[in-house]
Formats: C-alpha cells, sequence, structure tokens
C-alpha cells in the first residue's frame, strides 16, 4: 500500500490534507486528555513501535513473506487515535527522513491505514471481544489490512477520471477501478490473514510479557 | 526563518507545483533544475531516486503499455509524463533530506521536534534490534523454518518491541519531569 | 593470573573457521545525509583453529558484534573471503543444503540480546528447537541434559519471556549446545549478568570442548575468557592477535584500543594520574 509520490493528483492530495489535519488536532487534543502530561513520550514511543511494526517479517503460506502493518494491534493495544497519530508520524518520518514513501501520498495513507485501520480494528476487537479474544484480535488485524486497501483502491481508481489531459489521457495513476479494486484488494485480503495471525500471536505473547512485570 | 524552514517550505512548493505542471518538457526542465541544485551529489541523488521508483513504475508501465497495445492507442506521453514525474518527486525528497535538517524546519513546536526526535532516535535503535532478531532466526535454522517457527519468531519480536517502547515511554517520560518540560 | 586452563593451540591445528582481507561496510541509507558508506571493518585476516579459546577485544562501536556475524555467515563482507573448514562460506553457497546444515550446526552465535534469539513457547521447545531440526533422536532426553548442564532445568514448562536476563542467556546456551557444535561465537554473554552468573559463565566456557571466540570490552574479563586475543581498535583494524597475557602488559596497544583509561586518583597524599583498568569497566 506504498504509493510513491506522483501517481496522485493534487485535486486528491491537497482536500485530503485538509481533513487528515482537522482529525490530527483531534486527535492530539483526545490523546492529551487521556495521557496527560505523558501525551510526547507514549506517542514517540510508539511511534517507534509503529515503526518497526512496520518492517517485522509476515510469513505467508508457501514460504513468502509480506510486511506486517501493525495497525490492528497498535489500536488495540493504545487506542485508536494514539494508533491514527502513531501511523501518521512514522509516514511523515519515512517520507521526509528515510526517503520511502511520498510526501503526497502521507494523508492517503494517514486516512486509510492509520484512520479507518484502527477504527475498523477498534470495532471489531469491541464487537467480537465478548465472543471470543482470539476471533476478535484476528478480525482486527484482518481488517486494519482489508478495508484500508479497499480505500486505496477506490483513491487510485478514481485518479483517470479526475485528472485527464485535453486528449483525454491519465495524468496520474492511470488505471481505473476495474483494475485497481482487484490487483489491490485481493492480495490484502489474503495478507490480512496474515496479520491477524500476528496480531492473536503478538497480542497473547505481550499479555504474557505484561503479566510478568505486574508479578 | 531559519535556513531549514526555509527549504521545507521550497521543497512542498517545488512538489505541488510538479503535481500541477503536466507538460513532459517542463516536467524533464525541472528535473534538470533539481539535479543541478543538488550539486556534486546529483549522481548519488538521481541513482537512489532511480532505484527507489524502479520497481513500482516498471511494474505500472509495462501494465499501461500492455493494455495500450491491446486496446491499440500510444501511451507514450502518457507513460513519459509519469515516469518524468516520479522520478522529479523523489529527486527532490532526496534532495531535501540531504541538504536540510528537519528537525531544525520544525523547531517552532517544541512538542513536534520532541517528538520526531525521540520517535527518530528509537525507530533506528528498533530497525538495530529487528536485524538481529532476523538474524537470529536465521542462524538457528537448519533448514527453512517452518510457517508455524516464523510466525512464532515474529510475534516474539512483536511482544518485545511492544514492551520496550512501553518501558521506553515510561523512562522519557520520567526524564521529561525531571527537567521541568511541560507540554505546549 | 596464571593461565592452567587454557593452552594455547599449536599452529598445527587444523584451520576451522578463517577470514581473509574482510572488509565491510553499511550501505549509505538516504537518511544518511553525509552519505558516506560507514567503515565496520579493515583488512581482517585471522584464523581459528580447532579447540582454541580465543577472546576478542573492541570498544563499543569498534565492529566486534559485525565480525561475530560475519564468522556466522549471517552478514557478507563488502570484500574478502569467508572460509569454514577450508571452504568458502557465500551467501550463495549457504542456500546449497547441505553446506547449509552442516554449517549452522556446525557453527554457532550466541547474540549479544539473548531476546533476538527466543521465540518458542516454553523453554522445552527453545532447547528442542535445534535438535527437532536434526531429527536426532531422544529429543527429551537431550533436552534435559542441557537444561540441567546450564541450570535451567527448573523452568523447562515456562515461556522464555518470563525468565530473568540471565536465565535467558543461559536457555540460548542450552539451545545452541544441544546442536552440539564444533564452533561457539559470543557476543559480550557476560554483559547481561551479575557477577555470580559470570563466574559461572568462565567456568562453564573453560569446561566445554568446543572452539569459542568471546568478544567482551572488558579487559578484566578477557583473560579468564581464552588465552589468545584478538584486538579491534578503533579504527576497525585488528591490531593485535596473539597471547593474551603479554597484550595485557602493552598499556600502548590497550590505549589505542580504548580499553584503558585514565582518571585522577589518590594514594594517601598524593594525587596522580596514570592508564589502568577496572573491572566494572
Amino acid at each position: 500500500m506504498h504509493i510513491p509520490d506522483g501517481f496522485i493528483s493534487p485535486q486528491t492530495y491537497l482536500p485530503a490534507y485538509a481533513v487528515a489535519a482537522g482529525l490530527w488536532a483531534y486527535a492530539a487534543r483526545r490523546v492529551k486528555r487521556d495521557l496527560d502530561a505523558d501525551t510526547l513520550p507514549f506517542l514517540a514511543a510508539y511511534t517507534a513501535l509503529s515503526f518497526v511494526l512496520m518492517m517485522v517479517a509476515l510469513p505467508l503460506p508457501g514460504g513468502g513473506t509480506a510486511h506486517a502493518a501493525g495497525i490492528g494491534l497498535l489500536a488495540v493495544s493504545f487506542g485508536g487515535w494514539m494508533g491514527f497519530l502513531a501511523i501518521s508520524l512514522v509516514l511523515a518520518m519515512q517520507a521526509l527522513l528515510f526517503g520511502d514513501g511520498g510526501i503526497t501520498a502521507l494523508p492517503i495513507n494517514a486516512l486509510a491505514m492509520g484512520f479507518t485501520g484502527s477504527f475498523a480494528a477498534l470495532a471489531a476487537w469491541k464487537l467480537f471481544g465478548r465472543l471470543n479474544e482470539n476471533v476478535a484480535l484476528f478480525l482486527a488485524g484482518w481488517i486494519s489490512i482489508a478495508l484500508p486497501s479497499v480505500l486505496v483502491a477506490l483513491v487510485l481508481g478514481i485518479q483517470p477520471l479526475i485528472a485527464q489531459s485535453a486528449q483525454g489521457a491519465p495524468l496520474f495513476f492511470p488505471f481505473g477501478l476495474e483494475i485497481t479494486l482487484p490487483a489491490i484488494v485481493l492480495p490484502h485480503l489474503l495478507v490480512g490473514i496474515a496479520e491477524g495471525g500476528l496480531t492473536v500471536l503478538g497480542y497473547r505473547y505481550f499479555a504474557r510479557l505484561r503479566a510478568k512485570l505486574a508479578t | 526563518m531559519n535556513r531549514d524552514r526555509a527549504a521545507l517550505l521550497l521543497y512542498l512548493i517545488a512538489v505541488l507545483a510538479a503535481t500541477l505542471i503536466h507538460d513532459p518538457v517542463w516536467l524533464a526542465a525541472g528535473l534538470g533544475l533539481a539535479l543541478l541544485a543538488s550539486g556534486r551529489a546529483a549522481a548519488g541523488i538521481l541513482r537512489r531516486a532511480l532505484l527507489a521508483v524502479l520497481a513500482f513504475n516498471l511494474a505500472i508501465s509495462l501494465s499501461y503499455a500492455v493494455m495500450a497495445w491491446l486496446q491499440d492507442f500510444s501511451p507514450w506521453q502518457t507513460l513519459i509524463r509519469l515516469n518524468l514525474r516520479v522520478l522529479l518527486l523523489t529527486v527532490l525528497s532526496f534532495l531535501f533530506i540531504a541538504r536540510a535538517n528537519l528537525f531544525r524546519a520544525l523547531d517552532f513546536s517544541q512538542g513536534l521536534t520532541y517528538v520526531l526526535g525521540l520517535a527518530y532516535s528509537q525507530a533506528l535503535i528498533f530497525r538495530r534490534a529487528h536485524e538481529d532478531f532476523r538474524l537470529a532466526l536465521d542462524s538457528r535454522s537448519l533448514r527453512r523454518p517452518r510457517l508455524i517457527d516464523r510466525y512464532r519468531a515474529s510475534a516474539a519480536a512483536t511482544a518485545w518491541f511492544i514492551e520496550k517502547s512501553l518501558h521506553a515511554a515510561t523512562q522519557s517520560a520520567q526524564a521529561l519531569r525531571s527537567r521541568g518540560f511541560f507540554n505546549d | 593470573m596464571t593461565d592452567i586452563r587454557y593452552r594455547p593451540i599449536g599452529a598445527d591445528a587444523p584451520a576451522v573457521l578463517q577470514l581473509t582481507d574482510v572488509q565491510h561496510r553499511y550501505g549509505s541509507s538516504v537518511g544518511n545525509a553525509a552519505g558516506n558508506p560507514a567503515e565496520v571493518l579493515r583488512d581482517i585476516n585471522l584464523t581459528l583453529r580447532a579447540g582454541e579459546k580465543s577472546v576478542l577485544l573492541g570498544c563499543n562501536g569498534s565492529g566486534k558484534s559485525t565480525l561475530l556475524k560475519i564468522l556466522n555467515g549471517l552478514i557478507a563482507p563488502t570484500a574478502g573471503r569467508v572460509s569454514y573448514q577450508n571452504e568458502e562460506i557465500t551467501p550463495a553457497r549457504l542456500k546449497e543444503p547441505g553446506l547449509h546444515r552442516r554449517f549452522r550446526g556446525e557453527v554457532a552465535l550466541l547474540f549479544q540480546n539473548p531476546d533476538a534469539m527466543l521465540f518458542n513457547p516454553t523453554v522445552f521447545d527453545e532447547i528442542a528447537f535445534g535438535p527437532r531440526q536434526l531429527e536426532l533422536p531422544d529429543i527429551e532426553a537431550r533436552v534435559r541434559h542441557w537444561a540441567e548442564l546450564v541450570g535451567v532445568d527448573t523452568h523447562l514448562r515456562r515461556p522464555p519471556f518470563g525468565l530473568s536476563g540471565g536465565e535467558k542467556q543461559k536457555v540460548c546456551l542450552a539451545a545452541l549446545l544441544a546442536l552440539e557444535p564444533k564452533v561457539l561465537l559470543l557476543d559480550e554473554p557476560s554483559a547481561a549478568l551479575d557477577p555470580r552468573s559470570t563466574g559461572w559463565l568462565i567456568d562453564f566456557l573453560a569446561d566445554l570442548p568446543v572452539t569459542t571466540l568471546t568478544s567482551t570490552h572488558n579487559l578484566g574479563l578477557a583473560p579468564e575468557l581464552g588465552s589468545r586475543a584478538l584486538v579491534l581498535g578503533e579504527d576497525h583494524r585488528l591490531i593485535y592477535d596473539g597471547p593474551i597475557q603479554a597484550l595485557l602488559g602493552d598499556m600502548d596497544k590497550l590505549a589505542a584500543a580504548n580499553l584503558v583509561h585514565t582518571h585522577r586518583h589518590r594514594h594517601g597524599d598524593i594525587e596522580h594520574r596514570h592508564t589502568h583498568v577496572h573491572d566494572w569497566q
């Protein structure tokens, strides 16, 4: 879901920045209210955490490997607003410090992965948590990948419609929804399964660690 | 305004311009200008930018060329524009990273520089630790590890990183208080 | 300090691991604004012989960990040759299942951070991980044997994450030894240990019938870990390779490697400064 710069039109990324900026401001207030004086250190730590979770290998059956995102795990462990802010900061860090991923794709990814991914995961966790913790964790991980991939596919797929040259040629991402939806969403439904598995295992290991620290 | 903040502003304006201009000639001119501004680092920046966008752009360009061939239209104008734009934007980003100090560019907000600085240094430490987790599994594996082992290894690393970040957060919160640094 | 446990190994003992003209630098990332790749190792030539107990000394950042990872075939050096029992080890050659299995089974590395090595649900599974891959018989008995030897046999059913730092390291050690390796590389094994565990580790390694190379930045500990010293200088070159006792008398070498320090101190009424070392360094 890492979109380089140059595939998203300004008609898309400028409004996306406006929406994201509003949500960032609100999220900052929410997180500050919950954590009081400790907001900044915790935000920094979870940003670094989110950064490294995106490097963790997500084993796929058959020997392949994808990269984890850790969105579900972050949201379930530390809340949706914190997850949204941390993921947004990671995207900024990657774009402006590591040269990885684009500054114009940043608000799209922040809204898709950070905002939608976090809150969808949280909703799955709350909805199914009473039924079975493992199922809820798995679904939180799965939907935190699946739903953002649909959004990214939609945003990319509408580019040829909203940014065309006088001759009707695409100016930015050149493929329509009929290609982006299957090409982006289908693989992510699979990657989501692997992410779901990692969310269950990662949360369980962490719970054990925490139990040890408590004694 | 300090030099780094001016550089950030200039970079953002250049990015906006590069997405508002659609004539390949102007995009190429912009690329030339950006490389000229890179001075002696130009070759290195161009090489790294090419490497960074190669896989994604090659996949997109080839698929588009095939689609054009099947539907019998000329893809060249679109492909040249698209690839020039992506390359220009990537070169601009790398030039900004090489020349400007992001932390100084953002020092108007004490909170933001604090969070970014702390997150960045922690991220570098985590990146090294992550490499060790990966190598340790390699080192202990006499054959291709089973799927369940790979899951367990990733999950153990994940849990370790969560624990370390909680610990780091608590430590830096205490350090903040002892230094009398309050949120803005 | 008498050196009775560690007899020097003659030059006629077979070479096990060998580095020839090894250089290593880490690639420059975009984030590295200077764009200069960092030099980590320069002109490294060394031969580890069967049965030898060696110590790798160097200050923090001198490249000890990288050197051990290169010897373990985990990192391919930018230039130079790594060989094991006179066979060249390259990433491509390590893909051959036969060599991979033999090399990984016979050369083991204890990471500085034991957490990096632990991922199994119980201590038992952790120690059994190697023998199971080798499809060895009597897994249960083997695991018990090694667990008892390092003293973690009461923890076999517990998850490794719940253990203390020292216990974790013992579990890692047992997990590696369960493969019955020929060479054991240890990266700063004493860094996380309390004095009692450090004493235990020294005795344990001395009695271990395998070739060992142990890295440390603790000069006081070095003669207890081996008879041969390899010193990485701050310029990332091997600046000493020889008997440890001779090294300990060479203050210039030690100062060059940043292994000793100078500060003021008092003897009665006289305050003076000279180069020396503390055990806590």
